[in-house]
């Protein structure tokens, strides 16, 4: 058996990976494993190291599974509701564990060491009391001295600049495997294929939740029927009239986006002291007011397909938020007296007040909706989670938390709090208020965006915030770890300078000077890797145009196949006749029609015109 | 809790199971303990011998796990060996092995195909979706509406025009749909530690 022999070479975890990927009943694979183990010639004490090996992972693996946090709830919610609203969970779940480890380092490395140096230096505390360890003014410059000396400065500095480095590492992997697992550029969403065979969530068990989808798919299926008809149907002065549209609502919301923003900013000039919750507060409303408007130019709009309304719909919100906090970051940046820590603290105040009006968007989005939605206005039916807008908020939530990490080490904790709060709330809110989504809405797809959405405008931002302070500001003079610095990047040339005192650390400075400080270095870089795009690109065109000619390929040989057939069975008629004329009863006549129909297949065989042999 | 004898063989008989289906020893037990359930004066506590004993199809789909679900009959009949959904505990396994998570996508679409193949010619023909769509919108579509779509199904899916679904073809139409690794599962209160 090739299956066999093909087993019996791969190693052991290989091998039982293989065997569960068979699709074959379990009896037929019981013999295959037993055929294995008795054609193998392993050692009786090697097979017993093997197995309790084995058996101490899966017991690892079990003990990581209970250890997993609200595994219970995900499948609870992914049961009831579906996969594009747990996809919502799993997201919230993914940036709370950005924010444990984001936490964890900051406080081992940031932290402790400041702590340990108020408890040595215990005069320090006065001067210093003014912030507390929240807030970058509190951190001291000092060095620790003990087993080896650790420099608050470059601690401070390269702890934030790992995480950053290591959270954009985490999401550009992130971010391309969704790519290549999940956006395949396929066909439109409502294709009647995809929405009969491979829609259907057999996770669903409960009874109503069935039922709806059912409906739902019903529905879907008639739109998607009726929908071909209208693609034709849209005459010039309607296509004119939708132009209109788009364009009024674009100016409508750009316009809505600019007045905010300068609505903000003149509000931070005239608050005097940055102690109200004014600011904060203002700005967290038109969070919660805006994307309401643009769900509602949203409304009138007309879209070919659901997806691109989704896309017009995020792009607008992205938009307006990135504004505000690009207003809220330049008035930032020129503050004056010990700025980081002002700054971190109206982050910290910006945080909080965001967290109660989330909590306060879940309680108008869904409980007053359910509520009008089934005694006020039945017409208007029980609300849907609005996966969309929620997850929008939590990326600007932890948009947040990123910028201020810098400005204020502890804001992760913060944010650990805000985020598992706010996971029992939705849960809640889900729970009583909505149901399940109307459309099958493509999870894996949405999930691809959400993770790219997160990366390229929100991280993106934050980091170059984070980078224009460090690299261009100077620190303030009496506070924080980078005090009398020109700039915090700075703080990395001393180190390089001190380094090169130390012997054969020649390696380090070079690296320093020709590679990171130089710019020839990033422009050869980008040359390189900008011709590798072309190249790859040019592939996958290549590539594009090859299956277009495998599909022709796939259709001529199934036309192959039916002609094939056609006259296989043709042969067979014609042999069958034969049969039977020769079993026919009656000997002449028999013979004689045998003659003549041999001669006439004959005839037509070979095209060549032969007198009958024998003629009565 | 499950009792029942932890002899040697029975626990030989386990790392077998480990080693075919994507379950962990503690999830094998539970398995046992809910075939037990369905029919528990069928079903032995001992398994030592292997004892050929077949749960028929009416209990299994009692289960709240397929209960809902509109192709629970199918499933359970592509899983059994005998073809009419009566399931000895191997098929048990089996069809909840290739229904978790951990199952890899090439094995749950062959299973797929199956369950969507009612008349088992290894083509999914128009017949086939015919009642694959009855069942899911329970003939609340017209005659016309449902001939219309399944036309419009083989149309888009049918990659060699003979006027039925291969397993390429299937395939092929899976590969563009990423979410069915996620649909295709059964959500099952088996593998969380309540």
């Amino acid at each position: 058996m090739n299956l066999v022999r093909e087993l019996v070479a791969m190693s052991t975890r290989d091998r039982v990976r293989a065997i569960q990927d068979l699709p074959m009943s379990f009896q037929e694979k019981k013999h295959i494993r037993w055929v294995l183990k008795h054609t193998g010639n392993k050692s009786p004490c090697h097979c017993y190291n093997l197995t309790s090996f084995r058996k101490c992972g899966s017991n690892v693996r079990s003990a990581r599974q209970t250890l997993e946090l609200w595994q219970g709830t995900m499948k609870e919610i992914g049961g009831k509701f579906g996969t594009s609203v747990l996809s919502y969970f799993i997201f919230l779940k993914w940036l709370f564990m950005f924010n444990v480890f984001s936490f964890l380092v900051n406080f081992g490395f940031i932290t402790i060491p400041q702590l340990v140096i108020y408890i040595t230096h215990p005069f320090f505390f006065k001067g210093y009391f003014n912030y507390t360890v929240m807030y970058y003014g509190s951190y001291s410059n000092e060095t620790l001295i003990g087993a080896m000396d650790y420099k608050m400065q470059l601690g401070y500095f390269f702890t934030i600049a790992v995480y950053m480095l290591l959270c954009g590492i985490a999401l550009i992997f992130s971010m391309a495997n969704s790519f290549r697992k999940n956006y395949v550029l396929a066909d439109s969403t409502s294709s009647g294929a995809w929405q009969l065979l491979c829609s259907w969530d057999f996770s669903i068990t409960n009874e109503r939740a069935v039922r709806q989808r059912k409906n739902n798919l019903r529905i879907q299926l008639k739109e998607s029927l009726s929908e071909k008809a209208q693609h034709e149907q849209l005459t010039s002065s309607e296509k004119l009239k939708h132009f209109g549209i788009y364009l009024g609502s674009w100016l409508l919301s750009t316009s809505l986006t600019v007045g905010c923003g300068a609505s903000i900013f003149f509000l931070c000039q005239y608050e005097i002291k940055a102690e109200t919750l004014l600011v904060p507060f203002v700005v967290s409303l038109m969070n919660m007011v805006i994307p309401l408007f643009y769900s509602l130019f949203n409304k009138f709009e007309h879209y070919s397909s659901q997806r691109r309304q989704i896309y017009a719909l995020v792009l607008r919100n992205v938009l307006f938020r990135m504004c505000i906090l690009g207003v809220l970051c330049y008035y930032w940046m020129n503050v004056v007296a010990c700025w980081e820590s002002v700054v971190g603290q109206a982050l910290y105040r910006l945080v909080i007040v965001d967290f109660i009006f989330l909590m306060l968007g879940s309680f108008f989005g869904e409980f007053l909706s359910n509520v009008v939605g089934t005694r006020l206005l039945p017409r208007l039916g029980v609300p849907e989670f609005d996966v969309a807008r929620n997850v929008l908020e939590i990326i600007y939530a932890q948009t947040l938390a990123w910028i201020g990490i810098y400005f204020s080490p502890l804001l992760p904790a913060i944010q650990i709090l805000k985020f598992f709060i706010l996971f029992y709330i939705k849960k809640v809110s889900l729970m009583h208020n909505c149901q399940p989504p109307r459309r099958t809405g493509r999870a894996a797809q949405m999930k691809t965006i959400f993770t790219a959405l997160l990366f390229f405008p929100f991280f993106l931002g934050a980091l170059s915030i984070v980078g224009y302070t460090t690299w261009s500001l100077t620190p303030s003079e009496h506070c924080g770890p980078f005090r009398g610095l020109n700039s915090t990047f700075s703080v990395v040339e001393v180190w390089i300078k001190e380094v090169e005192a130390i012997p054969g650390s020649k390696w380090v400075v070079f690296i320093y000077q020709k590679v990171i400080r130089s710019e020839i270095f990033y422009f050869l870089i980008t040359i390189i890797i900008l011709i590798i795009v072309y190249i790859f690109w040019q592939v996958s065109q290549g590539r594009k145009q090859l299956i277009v000619l495998l599909r022709r390929q796939i259709v001529n040989e199934g036309k192959d196949k039916s002609f094939l057939l056609e006259k296989l069975q043709n042969l067979q008629k014609s042999q069958e006749l034969k049969v039977r004329l020769e079993r026919s009863t009656i000997p002449g006549q028999g013979l004689l029609r045998t003659m003549l129909t041999i001669g006439t297949l004959q005839r037509s065989r070979r095209r060549t015109v032969q007198p009958p042999s024998i003629v009565s | 809790m499950i009792g029942f004898h932890l002899c040697k063989d029975f626990c030989v008989l386990f790392y077998f199971f480990q080693d075919c289906t994507f379950f962990t020893r503690k999830e094998m037990l539970r398995l046992h303990g809910r075939y037990r359930e369905l029919a528990p004066h069928l079903v032995p506590l001992d398994y030592t011998n292997g004892p050929d004993i077949r749960v028929p199809l009416a209990l299994i789909v009692t289960m709240p796990e397929l209960k809902e679900n509109p192709f629970r009959d199918r499933i359970v009949e592509t899983f059994s060996e005998d073809g009419e959904g009566n399931q000895s505990f191997n098929d048990f396994v089996d069809m909840f092995s290739v229904l978790c998570e951990a199952s890899p996508r090439e094995l749950k679409t062959i299973y797929a195909f199956k369950i969507y193949d009612y008349n088992r010619d290894n083509f999914i023909c128009k017949e086939d979706l015919h009642q694959t769509l009855v069942k899911l919108t329970k003939g609340e579509l017209s005659a016309e509406e449902v001939s219309l779509v399944c036309d419009k199904v083989i149309e888009e899916a049918d990659l060699d025009g003979d006027a039925k679904l291969s397993f390429s073809d299937f395939e092929n139409m899976i590969s563009k749909a990423p979410d069915f690794l996620s649909a295709f599962h059964c959500n099952s209160r088996l593998f969380t530690v309540v």
